[in-house]
């Protein structure tokens, strides 16, 4: 018998619903990091605004880039809905600490599907998933840095003002 | 034509010289892609069967479900929804494009 549905597809369906989850939660990330950007510009750390608005478009590709790999492997790429995007946050460090859980969210889902596919035995997606794995270490280290830097500046008198000018550092 | 999954209700066939799938519905058969069986189980997936025990949530344990870009319509109730759920999953399985299997739902 002809196996016409490995010929159609080269991915196992399990992968695909997680990968479509994933491409949900890019999305999400995307649209949250856009409101971060809004907050920023609403409350003065411009420079802030600006590295938001850049990791809102870097989430969007890495969105692309699954949903193109679905496309790629035969699969079912599904547009994502994205609902309950909080543009509420406390201060400047709230952002930057509720990024840093984002990115920890995303890196710990990425690595739940590789876990996945090798027990599937889907290598193609197994491979696939290993640039995200080293873009996540480095998204984090982002954070983490900016978090740092925050730490040691301060936000008495003109640390605010400072920490936002050396937000530019992160900014390629 | 080869059989590769039949479930209490449906059956699903190959038909390896046209390059597609065939469902048998009973009362009609209908001819799909493999995208169009992706299509019809992401439908059947993101239906919440627990709706169908909450009359607020579904008054009338119905589900419309338009296949293969509007061709054709099926009104189906609870038990035919969770057989064709089966028959899909297990067709995957089947058709080894899927790991997990789905118990049997229906008797």
């Amino acid at each position: 018998m002809k196996d016409i549905a490995r010929q159609s597809m080269s991915i196992k369906v399990e992968s695909m619903d997680l990968l479509n989850g994933q491409i949900k939660m890019e999305a999400h990330a995307s649209a949250t990091y856009l409101a971060m950007a809004s907050w920023c510009e609403q409350n003065g750390f411009f420079t802030s605004a600006k590295f938001f608005f850049k990791q809102a478009e870097e989430e969007r590709e890495h969105m692309m880039k699954i949903f193109n790999f679905l496309v790629d492997t035969g699969g079912n790429p599904i547009s994502p809905e994205v609902t309950g995007i909080n543009h509420d946050y406390s201060s400047i460090v709230d952002v930057f600490e509720s990024t840093l859980e984002h990115e920890v969210k995303v890196t710990k889902s990425i690595h739940n599907i590789v876990k996945k596919a090798r027990e599937l035995g889907d290598f193609a997606t197994e491979r696939f998933l290993d640039w995200f794995v080293m873009e996540q270490i480095e998204e984090e280290n982002t954070v983490r840095d900016i978090l740092d830097m925050i730490e040691v500046t301060g936000t008495e008198g003109v640390g605010l003002q400072m920490i936002d000018n050396k937000v530019l550092d992160w900014i390629d | 034509m080869n059989v590769i999954f039949q479930s209490t209700y449906y059956t699903l066939y190959q038909a390896a010289n046209e390059r597609c799938f065939y469902i048998d519905f009973g009362q009609k058969t209908v001819r799909m892609s493999l995208c169009q069986l992706l299509a019809l189980r992401h439908k059947l997936m993101s239906i919440n069967i627990e709706d169908h025990f909450d009359s607020d949530l579904n008054a009338h344990g119905f589900e419309v479900l338009m296949l293969c870009n509007k061709e054709h319509l099926f009104v189906l109730n609870t038990l035919e929804i969770l057989d064709l759920q089966r028959l899909v999953y297990n067709s995957f399985v089947s058709l080894g494009l899927a790991v997990g299997a789905m118990e049997t739902v229906t008797s």
